[in-house]
């Protein structure tokens, strides 16, 4: 919508420049510690009033606007589970055709909407590419609490390698029931949609302003962006929730989760591990509930896994080729 | 006959306990030849860390299980119980478990010669400071011991689920017999422990109930909230209005969902020492309920009704001692921390040291277990292998 | 013909001019008249060419509509929900088992009170694969809270592009339109159409507005946030007055169209043919009325006693309506283009509406049920006839042992 005003969001240099003002307010069913909605309370500060959220069925639906009453100050409607980039699509849309046909007054209106792992990195994976081939404003949030946390933690297409889940319990004759590797989200999406101008992993509190100047940076480079985000969860993960800054901080520092950003296909590492190293996997592991469960060996295998990501990826940490040349070594 | 048992927990922290409960509550009941069944309060779930939740029992010596089914089947809640078990103390200050019914008092369902049954350390009397009023006489009873939470997964296995079923029994007999609770924990377990632990909570849960009067207790102005009319709502899609939009610096400055304000889930308060605060922000930019002022000063103020007790700030804050977390049960009303330090900051202090105390707690990160672990230390980054071949061939090639 | 503005006094052109239009290319240029400014589009035949002609009529600039290509129908009927939630008039539509695909988001579509259009070209569900059509389909949303009227014609295929607008958009209503027609027979057969002036639409088409509902940053509102069963009955019963609602909503519309457009609709529900005396009439939806109608008038030659109801609104059903106009004759035979396996006596979904339509009256005609043309079998006169003999006989209560019989299978 280059013939549309543009809101210039100024970066946020400094913790004392964050905005004050609240646009997801106190008042929703979340979890003490919950950092999904620390996700929800970022992406409307950084955003601002004029802005427009969908989002899809979970936690963010459920808990937030629970009986009848809602945090939400700026305008949300709730959309189906798989249904993400098909809301953010038919708002932007809707916006656009309005303004140009001058029903309404152009002005530049954010159209962001959020989805769980199991909503947008299962459900709606299709929905979300189609919604970045667009030529449309809109920026899609994926929270990833690595499960289905609404209807109690069920392991989805995200869901960390080992991990007890209501559906991967560790039981007498299989002591690990989730086998299947993290997907790959954001690299798909960005490999997979060569117009799509911004792509980002985050995590809402760590490193400090981060995941709000990347929202920021989302808006202002505009068309369909995409932002997926790291959010512990006390009650899946299951861990005392005074501890969610600093499961979401070893998440990024052990490597399992790369942070970095895609813009215009350059990508750079917002924390880059060949720089500031890794601290043990274990570390990370050990202080949730959900791993209560794993051997030695399973950790091993877990840290050989990310040693993998960081050392012999093409593209460490976000795209799974090894190079010719090692192949060729073979 | 019917005897009702609502046990109230603290969400997901005792999920497993509460349901335990009330399993156990109904397979003694059966072995005691009652008809007996037992539910979750379906509105609960999904549930969240901490939210006031509920598990009912029912028993009946006569009923049969189909009568017994439609008296007390799937409800949005029990009208009356004969015993309210609490399985943590700070929800005597009242529960509000979702949006619209507003905080009700924890003893809202109990009826003339019911029981309000409480894991505790406090007394009676402390307890009845939180209380609301009841018109009639009712028996208040404490089980001694601290609030057990755990975490989905891993569970804390501390006896109180034996403790909890020794105590109903004393307080009502009618419901199981002590008896009956000894047999069934050690048939099923085959370790003594379990059934002694359930009897000495029983010897010690009789010399622990008293009778409250009407005198006794707190002014507590709930009503059961009246919900609208079908024609006098917005129709179409529920739609409701948006919080309004306002922010300004101080206590209460920014505009909240007023229809659920859910301070009621916290255990725990942080208390601030103001004077030690260096304004770094992070306590108001780390907090994921929005219960923080920003004030003219630079400070943050905590708005208590909305603060869910969830430790992020009191883990955050890089000044020791300046941000604790405090038991709930310490604070008697909700008013601005901020402008108490203000009008008396010598005074603060002191109110401030004086709630903290000299104890410290130590929280494990998994909740169920003591497991804890230190920090590892960082991996020095590993030489890029490609490159290692490179001069492996580079040699190769001399 | 031209008709007076109250208003301003001077003339203006109802007809612009006439086409030569199949059934989806009306229903095309009802959106383009209509000036839709959302189209998601999915391809299924038969209903694909409606699509196929707006993405032409777009990129010819007769229509500035963003047009998006989505990834499912899933995502396609989503996409027109949350358009119209922002105050975009929106089209999308589908066929089979496309709509069935689609069908989670037509259910919220509803329970969100939103109005947009779909069409749904009537086809045959999967397995095996068929593109012949059977209304089973659009009658899958017909307990959710939807409008859904069956056209016969091209022409009143493009004019209920109009009416299901005007219908749906009211503020006593809001609720999403079905406007369905026969696969193949109505959206691939070739008729000559009349167009309206873009003016005379104007003035029977009012502005899409939400009002206190639409989602926008200067009405700040949270769109259906969770509730519980402290909640539900009543905004189902919300629903339910609205749907009560809707039958006012287009009486007055047939009227306003009628006013501007000459009289082109006897009644709004459905037309009755040659039913002044009948003693047995049939009553059906969509296409069939053409063969039927033939019938019907070789058999009023030899002095058979016989008439055709063309049902049009299948929700809001015409109880009352309905209840008046059958109760006078003697036999209903009721055609079913659908099945409703294990219903009661295996009926068709027509014969149970109809028949619980007609329990309340003293004096009741005998009904009985044809299942026919399913997955697009022909449904020939030489059918339609055989039905109409097997109703007279039903007059007379012969036929009791044969109450639903299939007409057209090869036994």
């Amino acid at each position: 919508m280059a013939e549309l005003p543009v809101i210039d969001y100024e970066r946020i240099t400094t913790v004392h420049k964050t905005p004050l003002e609240e646009f997801y307010t106190s008042g929703h069913r979340t979890c003490q510690g919950c950092e999904s909605a620390m996700v929800m309370r970022d992406f409307s500060k950084a955003a601002g009033p004029r802005t427009i959220a969908t989002g899809s069925t979970g936690c963010m639906y459920v808990a937030n606007t629970s009986y009848q009453t809602t945090p939400w100050i700026i305008p949300w409607m709730h959309t189906q589970l798989g249904a993400a980039g098909a809301s953010a699509v038919g708002t932007s849309a809707g916006l656009r055709a309005l303004m140009r046909k001058g029903k309404i007054p152009k002005e530049k209106i954010n159209v962001i909407t959020f989805c769980g792992d199991l909503g947008g990195g299962d459900m709606g994976l299709s929905g979300i590419s189609g919604a970045l081939q667009t030529d449309l404003d809109l920026l899609i949030i994926l929270y990833d609490n690595e499960s289905a946390a609404n209807t109690d933690i069920q392991a989805t297409g995200l869901t960390t390698y080992g991990a007890q889940t209501t559906f991967t319990p560790p039981g007498k004759k299989h002591r690990i029931m989730q086998r299947r590797w993290k997907k790959n989200v954001a690299p798909m999406l960005a490999v997979g949609h060569p117009t799509c101008r911004y792509v980002a992993t985050a995590c809402a509190t760590y490193p400090q302003l981060d995941f709000l100047n990347k929202v920021r940076k989302a808006l202002n480079v505009g068309g369909p962006t995409f932002i997926h985000t790291f959010d512990p969860c006390p009650k899946g993960w299951d861990y005392h929730p005074r501890y969610s800054h600093e499961l979401g901080e070893l998440g990024i520092r052990s490597g399992i989760f790369p942070l970095y950003e895609i813009i215009d296909g350059k990508i750079s590492y917002t924390y880059d591990p060949h720089k500031k190293g890794r601290v043990p996997v274990r570390d990370y592991l050990m202080k949730q509930g959900r791993f209560a469960h794993l051997i030695d060996e399973d950790i091993d295998y877990i840290q050989g896994m990310v040693d993998t990501m960081w050392d012999e990826w093409e593209i460490p940490g976000v795209a799974p080729f090894k190079s010719e040349l090692q192949l060729a070594s073979n | 006959m019917i005897k009702r048992v609502e046990v109230n927990y603290r969400g997901i922290f005792q999920k497993s306990l509460g349901k335990y409960i009330g399993s156990d509550i109904v397979m003694i009941a059966s072995r005691m030849g009652k008809v007996a069944f037992s539910n979750g309060r379906y509105s609960d779930s999904p549930e969240r860390n901490g939210i006031p939740c509920k598990y009912f029992a029912f028993v009946s010596p006569d009923l049969s299980e189909e009568e017994l089914e439609a008296e007390c089947g799937a409800k949005m809640d029990i009208d009356e119980a004969d015993v309210s078990l609490v399985m943590d103390d700070t929800m005597v200050k009242g529960v509000e478990p979702w949006g619209w019914h507003g905080v009700r008092p924890i003893n809202e369902k109990v009826h003339q010669k019911g029981c309000l049954l409480v894991v505790t350390r406090k007394s009676h009397d402390h307890l009845l400071k939180f209380i609301a009023r009841k018109p009639f006489n009712y028996r208040l009873a404490t089980l001694e011991g601290d609030a057990s939470l755990a975490g989905l997964w891993v569970f804390k296995d501390d006896l109180t689920r034996e403790r909890s079923l020794g105590a109903i029994a004393a307080v009502d007999p009618g419901i199981i017999s002590i008896e009956a609770v000894e047999e069934y924990l050690f048939a099923k377990t085959k370790e003594k422990h379990r059934a002694q632990a359930a009897r000495e909570a029983y010897d010690a849960t009789l010399r622990r109930i008293k009778l409250v009067t009407p005198e006794q207790g707190i002014d507590w102005p709930y009503e059961i909230p009246v919900l609208p009319k079908w024609h006098e709502f917005e129709e179409g899609g529920v739609v409701v209005p948006a919080v309004p939009r306002g922010f300004k610096m101080g206590p209460k400055g920014q505009t909240r969902n007023d229809m659920f304000k859910r301070g009621t889930t916290k255990t725990e308060r942080p208390v601030v020492r103001f004077d030690l605060c260096i304004k770094c922000t992070l306590c108001w930019l780390e907090c994921p309920d929005e219960c923080f002022d920003p004030t003219e000063d630079g400070l943050y103020d905590i708005n208590y009704e909305v603060c869910v007790g969830c430790h992020k700030c009191a883990a955050v804050c890089p000044i020791p001692e300046c941000i604790v977390m405090v038991d709930e049960l310490k604070f008697e009303d909700n008013s601005s921390p901020w402008k108490h330090h203000i009008r008396d900051p010598q005074g603060y202090i002191q109110w401030a040291e004086e709630k903290k105390g000299k104890k410290r707690i130590h929280y494990p990160y998994v909740t169920g277990t003591g497991m804890e672990y230190r920090d590892g230390e960082v991996v020095p980054p590993k030489e890029k292998k490609r490159r290692r071949r490179a001069t492996r061939e580079a040699d190769g090639a001399h | 013909m031209a008709r007076i503005k109250e208003d301003i006094k001077e003339e203006f052109e109802v007809w612009e001019k006439e086409d030569l239009l199949n059934g989806c290319q009306a229903v095309s240029h009802g959106v383009r008249l209509a000036d839709v400014d959302v189209i998601a589009a999915y391809p299924i035949r038969p209903y694909t060419e409606v699509m196929d002609v707006l993405s032409k009529i777009i990129a010819d600039g007769e229509l500035d509509a963003e047009y998006i290509i989505a990834d499912s129908e899933h995502s396609q009927f989503e996409i027109v929900k949350h358009a119209s939630s922002v105050g975009a008039r929106a089209f999308a539509g589908s066929s089979g088992t496309g709509w069935m695909y689609g069908f989670e988001a037509l259910v919220v579509t509803a329970t969100d009170r939103l109005p947009p259009l779909f069409l749904v070209g009537n086809r045959a569900l999967d397995d095996p694969g068929a593109f012949g059509v059977e209304h089973n389909d659009a009658m899958a949303v017909r307990d959710m809270g939807w409008l859904l009227c069956w056209v016969t014609t091209a022409q009143e295929a493009l004019e209920h592009v109009l009416i299901g607008y005007r219908v749906a958009e009211d503020k006593r209503v809001r609720m999403p339109m079905g406007l369905a027609m026969d696969g193949a027979f109505l959206t691939h057969s070739q008729h000559m159409v009349q167009m309206p002036t873009k003016e005379a639409v104007e003035r029977f088409l009012p502005v899409y507005d939400l009002g206190k509902r639409r989602l926008h940053p200067d009405n700040p509102i949270s769109i259906a946030p969770q509730v519980n069963e402290d909640w539900v009955m009543e905004l189902r019963r919300q629903n339910w007055e609205a749907a009560r609602r809707a039958k006012k909503v287009i009486v007055e519309a047939y009227q306003e169209f009628n006013g501007i457009f000459g009289p082109r609709y006897s009644s709004p529900f459905f037309t009755e043919f040659m039913t002044g005396d009948a003693e047995a009439v049939m009553i059906g939806l969509g296409a069939l009325a053409m063969p039927a109608r033939t019938a019907v008038r070789r058999l009023r030659e030899q002095g058979q006693k016989v008439g055709y109801v063309n049902l049009r609104w299948f929700r809001p059903f015409p109880t009352q309506e309905l209840r008046e106009c059958l109760g006078r004759f003697k036999a209903v035979g009721v055609i079913d283009r659908d099945f409703a396996h294990g219903s009661p006596d295996s009926g068709g979904i027509l014969l149970h509406e109809i028949r619980s339509c007609l329990y309340p009256l003293e004096d009741r005609p005998n009904i009985i049920n044809f299942i026919t043309g399913l997955g697009g079998r022909d449904v020939s006169i030489d059918d339609c006839i055989r039905m109409y003999d097997l109703t007279l006989q039903a007059k007379d209560g012969e036929v009791e042992d044969e109450f639903v019989t299939w007409i057209g299978v090869r036994e």
